[in-house]
């Protein structure tokens, strides 16, 4: 091996080496516009233009990105919009109550597609939400270590299941088992209620509101348990710590300390995952029935917008047929971004009698 | 029970023998797993009197306060031996009944933890976890437990406003409010002005001062002048190990151990 060089090149200098101390002294004691004959200053400006362009660049590039977002939903809705048009203006704002739905006779109305994909969205936030929230407890208060790599990696991949997948699924083992068991027995013990036993009343087929209900519901539990996780695993050790300390149990603990300290984000969650409820259109599809009534209950068929859309696009043989289709796709937009703005609101609501 | 805590209490070699001990720690050991973080503790928190635990980083004296309320139960691998005598029960025992425990002994953490609720809500949160008390009640106990804290003044005309809105000083009070909401019988402090200015830590020095009327006091700190304004009695350790224990003036004027002086001294720490 070759011993240590003699000198170092100047550019090698340790920082706070005394050559370089010096160096530095000097650079700070001469202006740059008095310095111009040396060559480290007259480097410095070349430097500092490069740095700007750079960074008008970078500043450009994030603002198309971010427009990039605003166009094309802008994009998509106009022209819905604009497909829809013709729909729109021969029933007028009928169209949203209009129940009936006849191609034979060119008569249109959303109501029943509306009311369907509202209320399977209702149906899959109730079975979602509480379960999502035990998932989520469970792995972040209650798991042993070692359950829980597991646990998330399998919560995981129920996200990456295909939604055709889970129609199929649905279709060829759930419906059945839902008409042979589930349903006569909900007509049997729930049917005969007041009020409440409309809802349970028909018969067994199998496919219809409740069914898609639970696909659905299914199909958004990990969207909602994973951000739930997430923000609780978040929640600061000392808070959790400072609730323990003054003798709360762990349901105390998360129902008084967590839940509180993540309510925003667990809204957000939950809203995601309704969101995705909502424009659920293959597994919706396959298990809802398809037919255009409106029947109060649930174990009757019905129908979604997107499952309507996704259905007859291709049998729309007409002009108003097809734009009917379209004005549905545009109505699924009003509807979504209704619901996520009323989200919106209450969150604001929220932190608003909290006194932030 | 009894007489076992009466012989116990009575071996103890302590300074302040004339005040009975609130909780006497004898034979404790603590584990990190295998790593041994406590070796053979004995030591009494005397009646009413303020015990500072003083010592370098990774002397075990805030593991210490973490085995009086046994908050190390919530994290798997940690356990403690011996045995820590409370009102003639071990509260080591795996029968006692962890919340109630916590109730009587409160703590107080480093870093203030207010709960992301209204000021009226973060002492009521506590309370209500123990008693159900009427409105007038509760707002009674609220009025009261923020005075005992010296906060009540200023927060009175805000008590429905979020407690993060309150200032690090301010929060620390609310979080001793907290604790005595509860009316526990011991509080143990970790390290409670380690983030404050110096007024809001003059601030909780004195109430530490006036607290002790009514409560059994253990305060971590690494500040030799706070224990020494505070305390009336100070524990020294060292790696795990009690060094040395006795009255505040005779520890910081006439040490007995060779390794206590180092430490008041600043030879080490």
């Amino acid at each position: 091996m070759p011993g240590p060089p003699a000198r170092l090149p100047p550019d090698h200098l340790p920082p706070d080496h005394p050559a370089d101390l010096t160096r530095k002294a000097v650079r700070a004691m001469s202006p740059p516009a008095t310095a111009t004959a040396m060559t480290a200053p007259t480097a410095q400006p070349a430097r500092r233009a490069r740095g700007a362009a750079g960074d008008a660049l970078f500043r450009a590039a994030a603002l198309f990105a971010a427009l990039f977002v605003l166009i094309s939903l802008s994009a998509a809705a106009l022209s819905m919009l604009y497909g829809g048009l013709p729909a729109l203006m021969k029933f007028g704002l009928g169209f949203l109550y209009h129940v009936a739905w006849n191609p034979v006779r060119q008569d249109f109305g959303a109501a029943v597609p509306i009311y369907g994909t509202l209320l399977s969205s209702a149906l899959a936030m109730l079975i979602a939400v509480p379960v999502s929230f035990g998932i989520a407890i469970f792995l972040t208060e209650v798991s042993p270590r070692r359950l829980r790599g597991p646990i998330a990696a399998a919560i995981e991949l129920l996200a990456g299941i295909p939604s055709i997948i889970y129609g199929m699924w649905g279709l060829f083992v759930f419906v059945p088992y839902m008409s042979d068991h589930i349903e006569p027995w909900l007509t049997d013990h729930l049917g005969d209620l007041p009020l409440l036993g409309a809802l349970f009343q028909g018969p067994p087929l199998g496919i219809g509101m409740l069914t898609a209900g639970i696909i659905l519901g299914v199909m958004i539990i990990p969207f909602i348990s994973s951000v739930m996780r997430d923000v609780f695993a978040l929640v600061p050790p000392s808070l959790r710590e400072a609730a323990f300390a003054l003798g709360a149990t762990r349901w105390e603990v998360v129902s008084g300390v967590v839940l509180p300290y993540t309510r925003t984000a667990v809204v957000g969650g939950i809203f995601l995952g309704l969101g995705r409820a909502l424009g659920e259109t293959m597994a919706v599809t396959f298990v809802l029935g398809n037919a255009h009534e409106l029947s109060a209950s649930l174990l009757m068929p019905g129908n979604s917008i997107a499952a309507a859309i996704a259905n007859e696009f291709t049998e729309a043989d007409s002009d108003i047929y097809l734009s009917s289709l379209i004005a549905l796709g545009f109505l699924l937009f009003v509807v979504t971004f209704i619901v996520l703005a009323a989200a919106k609101i209450m969150l604001l609501r929220l932190a608003r009698n909290e006194g932030n | 029970m009894m007489l076992g805590i009466a012989t116990e209490t009575a071996t103890a070699a302590t300074l302040t023998d004339a005040v009975p001990a609130r909780i006497s720690m004898r034979d404790l050991e603590f584990f990190y797993g295998a790593n041994r973080a406590l070796k053979g503790i004995n030591l009494d928190l005397p009646e009413r009197q303020i015990t500072g635990m003083i010592g370098p980083s990774g002397c075990g004296k805030s593991t210490l306060l973490r085995v009086l309320n046994r908050m190390y139960d919530l994290y798997p691998g940690q356990r403690a031996t011996g045995q820590v005598w409370m009102d003639g029960v071990n509260i080591l025992d795996d029968g006692i009944e962890l919340n109630y425990l916590r109730s009587r002994v409160g703590m107080v953490f480093q870093k203030p933890t207010p709960f992301a609720m209204s000021i009226y809500n973060n002492i009521a949160f506590g309370v209500r976890l123990h008693e159900s008390l009427g409105k007038a009640a509760m707002d009674e106990r609220v009025e009261w437990s923020l005075t005992r804290a010296a906060l009540w003044d200023e927060a009175k005309d805000r008590l429905n406003s979020s407690a993060l809105g309150l200032s690090g000083g301010q929060q620390q009070r609310l979080c001793i409010a907290r604790t005595i909401a509860v009316r526990p019988e011991v509080i143990l402090f970790d390290e409670p002005t380690s983030a404050l200015d110096p007024i809001s830590t003059l601030k909780i020095e004195e109430l530490l001062d006036e607290l002790k009327k009514d409560f059994t006091i253990a305060i971590v700190t690494h500040n030799m002048q706070q224990a020494a304004r505070c305390a009336d009695q100070v524990a020294f350790f060292y790696l795990g190990e009690l060094v040395e224990v006795g009255a505040a003036a005779q520890i910081f004027t006439a040490p007995t151990q060779k390794r206590t002086q180092e430490y008041i001294t600043g030879r080490f720490g």
